[in-house]
């Protein structure tokens, strides 16, 4: 008896897979489902989980991938609101919104989709760019620069084809991901540039010789205040102390022969202490003395 | 029970001896059958729940998914390298994922067109030629010009969950980081293009470039988390070149070398101002310090002058006459010690002879070779 029960929920077990694997299917976290049944679609699944169908070929399910993906159109060339040519590429994050209106309108087929999306970020870009200005894309000013809100135009116009035409598809996010001008364009930007760079060039050396010039009158003037400052200085401290020397004048007044007298005899003293040559005439004090010296002619 | 219940009595009215042997060998072919079947059965109820296990790779991690949802969130949800089990399908499903703990992005979008081998050998391809909008790139300035810039990016996935489950990198419906990869490369062309247009071209190439860079990096940040892509930038692992059109270098260089000029002038000048100013200010120094040493010497002089004056006075008025000769002579006899003294002999007439003395003297000039 324990023999045939063991045997019952083995087989009871092998029914139970059985009837998994034939009547239930996952959903997955990324997927959404179509389930048809005899090849008409009759129900979309979204959520996760496990779900009972008939086996094929009452029931048959598809899966489409409900992740975001990211599509990047070609380069395409639009004027500016002041007539210049630009050539722009997005990049858009778009995902199948809605299973059932995807595979009626592409077949289920994600290029198809794309084609589609190409098509309508054209035109899109086409009528969005050409009511801005070049300085709307590109300006050292936040206020003035509208990059973001030209992006979110695009966006909108994309966002609002699609939900007309229900395709199924919505987009997360758009972004531009080029920008770029023809080719006979972006020569004459370079040509623009090159007569910039000389310009800056020119101003950029004349400035230096400037700033150089300025920087070194300033230091002579200063060099010059400095010494001025230093001669008054000078002055002012020679005077204080000619000031002070002159206290001691008093002392000469008791007798100012004796007083000339030696200060004469100082000059003396003061202008002869460097290397010097006297020129003596032989009469002139004390040379005078060799005169009357017996000389050796007198005594022959 | 039954069944074989009566298939023994039909033996057993019907059927000869011979048939009994028969039946007993059927009847053990069958019993064996069902013996096979039974292990086949429990074989394979074993073999379904085996099919349960399942390895994860050094490079990889695995995500159950319980009828269609993730076990766990976030980090808990990823099972690490090693041996696992899981219910099988349809109950659990499971999807393995290359994850490494660094992801990196490259934007080239705004750099010229160039090859790896080109790269490497520093080959300048179409150099001179005009730009080619289909291959070659580059982002606009806010004051309207042209530069190449190319970024490298890395960053870490916060979200497994959302960084797989929420982005596809293809139109297969593989599991993998390529999604969300494509979502962060999109960003870094977006942020490059964006930054440039209000940043002027001096700025991007040498006035600010770390400001450039900073601005890109804030730009991707903002865009990711705008676009919920479950990932986290390291700020420091982050480079953005920039470059002049290669065609346009020659002058760049030229601006650079103005600059570079410009600076050295200033430098000079300043060098200069710190030369005539110390020199002011020794040469001040010296001026005041040398006054002030007069000054004093003024007043010592004057003291001493006075003091001679005083001692000297009363040898004076004794004599004046006296000291008079007295003290000249002894000062000439002090001066003239360290002088040089020419004596003019006075000729028989009484008048002095004539003296002809050549100053500064210019020095002979040398003698020719010949001579």
């Amino acid at each position: 008896m324990k023999k045939n029960l063991f045997t019952v929920i083995v087989g009871a077990a092998l029914v139970v897979i059985f009837a998994l694997l034939l009547f239930v299917f996952q959903v997955r976290q990324s997927e959404t489902v179509v389930v048809s049944t005899f090849l008409k679609p009759t129900d979309t699944l979204t959520n996760a989980g496990a779900y009972f169908k008939w086996p094929w070929p009452i029931q048959k399910v598809t899966r489409f991938d409900q992740r975001t993906q990211i599509f990047e159109d070609k380069f395409s060339q639009n004027l500016t609101a002041d007539s210049i040519t630009l050539l722009t590429s997005v990049y858009v994050g778009w995902k199948i919104s809605d299973a059932g209106d995807f595979l009626r309108s592409f077949r289920g087929s994600v290029p198809a989709a794309q084609s589609q999306l190409e098509g309508m970020l054209r035109t899109a870009k086409s009528g969005r760019i050409g009511k801005h200005l070049l300085a709307d894309f590109v300006n050292a000013d936040p206020n003035e620069l509208k990059f973001d809100e030209i992006e979110d135009e695009i966006k909108q116009s994309v966002q609002s084809q699609l939900s007309t035409n229900s395709y199924g598809i919505s987009l997360e996010f758009l972004g531009f991901k080029r920008i770029g001008l023809p080719e006979s364009v972006s020569q004459t930007v370079f040509d623009r540039m090159k007569g910039e760079r000389l310009v800056l060039i020119s101003r950029t050396e004349n400035l230096g010789r400037a700033e150089a010039q300025i920087i070194q009158s300033a230091a002579d003037r200063q060099a010059a205040e400095t010494i001025a400052n230093a001669n008054a200085t000078a002055i002012r401290i020679r005077a204080q102390g000619e000031a002070e020397a002159g206290g001691a004048l008093h002392v000469f007044q008791q007798n100012p022969e004796l007083a000339i007298f030696l200060w004469r005899i100082d000059a003396l003293k003061q202008s002869l202490n460097q290397k010097a040559t006297l020129i003596f005439d032989e009469r002139t004090p004390p040379f005078d003395l060799f005169q009357n010296l017996p000389t050796n002619s007198v005594s022959q | 029970m039954s069944h074989d219940h009566d298939y023994h009595d039909h033996a057993h009215q019907h059927a000869p001896e011979t048939h009994d042997a028969s039946s007993q060998a059927l009847a053990e072919a069958l019993r064996s059958s069902f013996a096979i079947v039974k292990i086949v059965m429990v074989l394979l109820v074993l073999a379904f729940f085996a099919s349960g296990f399942f390895q994860v790779g050094p490079q990889e991690k695995a995500v159950i998914l319980r009828f269609g949802k993730p076990v766990g969130e976030g980090q808990t949800a990823l099972l690490n390298a090693g041996l696992h089990w899981s219910f099988p399908y349809p109950i659990d499903d499971v999807v393995k994922i290359p994850i490494t703990e660094v992801q990196h992005v490259k934007s080239t979008t705004g750099w010229w067109f160039t090859t790896p081998e080109a790269e490497l050998t520093g080959e300048d391809l179409n150099a001179g030629g005009p730009l080619n909008p289909a291959v070659d790139g580059y982002v606009f300035t806010a004051d309207k010009n042209i530069v190449h810039v190319r970024a490298t990016l890395s960053y870490k996935i916060d979200d497994p969950i959302r960084a797989v489950f929420g982005f596809s990198g293809d139109t297969n419906t593989a599991f993998n980081l390529a999604g969300v990869s494509n979502a962060v490369q999109a960003a870094l062309d977006n942020a490059l293009l964006y930054t440039a247009a209000r940043f002027n071209v001096d700025d991007i190439l040498t006035r600010d470039q770390q400001g450039f860079k900073d601005a890109v990096l804030q730009r991707v940040s903002d865009l990711t988390d705008q676009e919920r892509l479950g990932i986290s930038i390291y700020p420091g692992q982050c480079e953005v070149e920039s470059k002049a059109p290669r065609q346009l270098q020659s002058v760049f260089d030229q601006v650079t070398t103005a600059r570079e000029n410009r600076i050295k002038a200033i430098q000079d000048a300043q060098s200069y101002t710190n030369k005539v100013l110390n020199e002011a200010v020794s040469t001040a120094d010296a001026m005041t310090n040398e006054a002030a040493t007069a000054s004093a010497n003024y007043v010592k002089y004057a003291q001493a002058d006075a003091k001679q004056f005083s001692d000297l006075l009363p040898r004076y008025q004794a004599n004046p006459e006296l000291f008079v000769q007295f003290y000249l002579t002894k000062t000439i006899s002090q001066v003239l010690t360290n002088t040089e003294k020419w004596v003019e002999p006075t000729s028989d007439n009484g008048k002095s002879t004539e003296l002809r003395l050549e100053l500064n003297r210019e020095p002979p000039e040398p003698k020719a070779a010949g001579n």
